[in-house]
């Protein structure tokens, strides 16, 4: 009898500890993303997810990541890969390079979602300066189709700081749900600071 | 039954491209789809049987005995999968040999898999593949003994044939540039590489020296940008108007260094194509928006 109910409390214990919620990130405040020097400040509540798809990257969303995607890399130093790698010598990812400029963001960006998603139908629509974090930075919109055959549209802005790349993409599938939501997520660029 | 556009990158002719669609072919001719659902269908019945007696008779040697069942025809359920691919081969090898195309294409385009598998792993620092081995769960039999087989059926008086290679060289070209881009932008450095110089052994051309380049300049230590550099110079020689070569060119010289060729050759790319999407941020580089 005894035994079962330590084994009852340790089931407990693992399955509760294992279970992180998504933590809200409410409208009009400024929270540090991604373990990072930056912040930023929503204009609208948002989610943020409490698996994060690398070390120095972190998602938010409103509706699920499959439909809204606002992910945050920040401090990404040369030789790392934007996500976590699935396997380090089997299935590495392009790492952001020594003296990378900030025209080669877009493509860092399109080797990493081509490589970790196996697609193939990936196209940079357009590639812009623009000041990001208050420094010159780059903004770029893309469109690919992930390997659930949706369509998707992004926007993203990045800056090079000290040799370290800040980024913020924003990816929503084209039909509706893009438009609904990239203002949003552009007041969350512009109002990103280190 | 599917094909992907890489395939197009790897097979060189269409005597090599007849041998794989010739395979997924004889699968369907064969009917190795219901063939296998069956197959799958009277094991699992079989086992699910057996698992009902097993339970009703509370003894764990009957136990042990169900689970040596179990691995008997898992084992044999995967040895049917490589079974019906060896039949689909040679079925596939058998149309070659009564076609007017050369059957040892057949092996060719194992052989070339297999140099593309050892490359990528060399570049990528694992251990060679084993192509011998045969696991519990292989669908398909081993690179290896594939190749054996269909090099020993191959009709030897088919040997002299033609393989429609300049027939296949010339369908594939208006396809290639992209084809290539999407294997460079896979982060493959070993496979890109091996099948970049597979292809040109029919000789290099600007679509090759460029996509190679790109290859180089993407992986980005600094003596790829070296090599980079040769590449795109050789494919501006092959095409004097590959305006992406410029683009490339320009970014590899500018990291080696070389700033006032590279600002050069970036120019040259933005006369080339004024509407580049990125115009505006290799702009920035070039001398005169500097001093604004």
């Amino acid at each position: 009898m005894g035994r079962i109910g330590l084994l009852v409390a340790l089931l407990i214990a693992i399955f509760t500890q294992a279970a992180e919620a998504h933590k809200l990130r409410a409208k009009g405040t400024p929270v540090i993303v991604a373990d990072s020097k930056m912040t930023v400040t929503p204009t609208r509540d948002w989610n943020r997810l409490s698996t994060s798809p690398g070390k120095k990257a972190e998602t938010w969303t409103i509706d699920g990541e499959q439909l809204n995607d606002l992910t945050f890399f920040a401090g990404i130093e040369a030789g790392q890969p934007l996500l976590k790698e699935r396997s380090k010598k089997k299935d590495p990812l392009p790492k952001f390079t020594v003296g990378a400029l900030l025209v080669d963001v877009p493509e860092l960006l399109e080797g990493t979602y081509r490589t970790y998603k196996k697609i193939a139908a990936y196209r940079t629509t357009s590639t812009e300066p623009v000041k990001f974090l208050d420094r010159d930075g780059v903004k770029f919109t893309y469109e690919y189709t992930d390997e659930d055959q949706l369509t998707r549209k992004g926007e993203a802005r990045a800056a090079i700081v000290d040799g370290r790349l800040y980024m913020i993409t924003f990816d929503a599938p084209r039909l509706y749900y893009y438009n609904a939501t990239v203002e949003e997520a552009r007041a969350v660029m512009s109002s990103a600071a280190l | 039954m599917r094909v992907f556009t890489g395939l197009f990158l790897r097979v060189r002719n269409e005597a090599e491209l007849g041998a794989v669609l010739g395979h997924e072919f004889g699968h369907f001719e064969s009917r190795h789809t219901l063939n296998f659902f069956k197959a799958r269908r009277s094991s699992s019945d079989l086992l699910a049987w057996s698992a009902l007696l097993t339970s009703m008779s509370g003894s764990y040697s009957v136990h042990r005995s169900f689970q040596d069942l179990e691995l008997a025809v898992y084992g044999s359920l995967f040895r049917h999968s490589r079974d019906q691919e060896r039949q689909a081969d040679l079925l596939g090898l058998s149309y070659l040999n009564g076609s007017e195309l050369r059957p040892q294409a057949a092996e060719a385009v194992w052989r070339t898999i297999i140099a593309e598998t050892e490359a990528s792993a060399k570049a990528r620092g694992l251990r060679k593949p084993n192509f011998k081995a045969i696991a519990f769960t292989a669908s398909h039999p081993p690179e290896a003994e594939r190749a054996n087989y269909l090099s020993q059926l191959a009709d030897p008086a088919g040997a002299s044939r033609d393989d429609g290679s300049t027939r296949y060289s010339e369908a594939l070209s208006p396809w290639l540039p992209i084809l290539l881009e999407d294997q460079v932008k896979l982060n493959d450095f070993g496979a890109s590489d091996f099948l970049i110089e597979n292809l040109a052994e029919a000789g290099w051309s600007a679509d090759l020296w460029f996509a190679r380049g790109e290859l180089y300049r993407t992986r980005g230590a600094q003596r790829d940008y070296i090599n980079a550099i040769t590449f795109y110079e050789s494919a501006i020689k092959a095409n004097p108007s590959h305006a992406l070569a410029f683009r490339g060119l320009g970014l590899s010289m500018i990291k080696t260094g070389r700033r006032t060729d590279g600002q050069a050759a970036l120019s040259e790319y933005l006369k080339l194509k004024p509407d580049a999407s990125d115009a505006n941020m290799l702009k920035l580089l070039l001398p005169g928006e500097q001093a604004k």
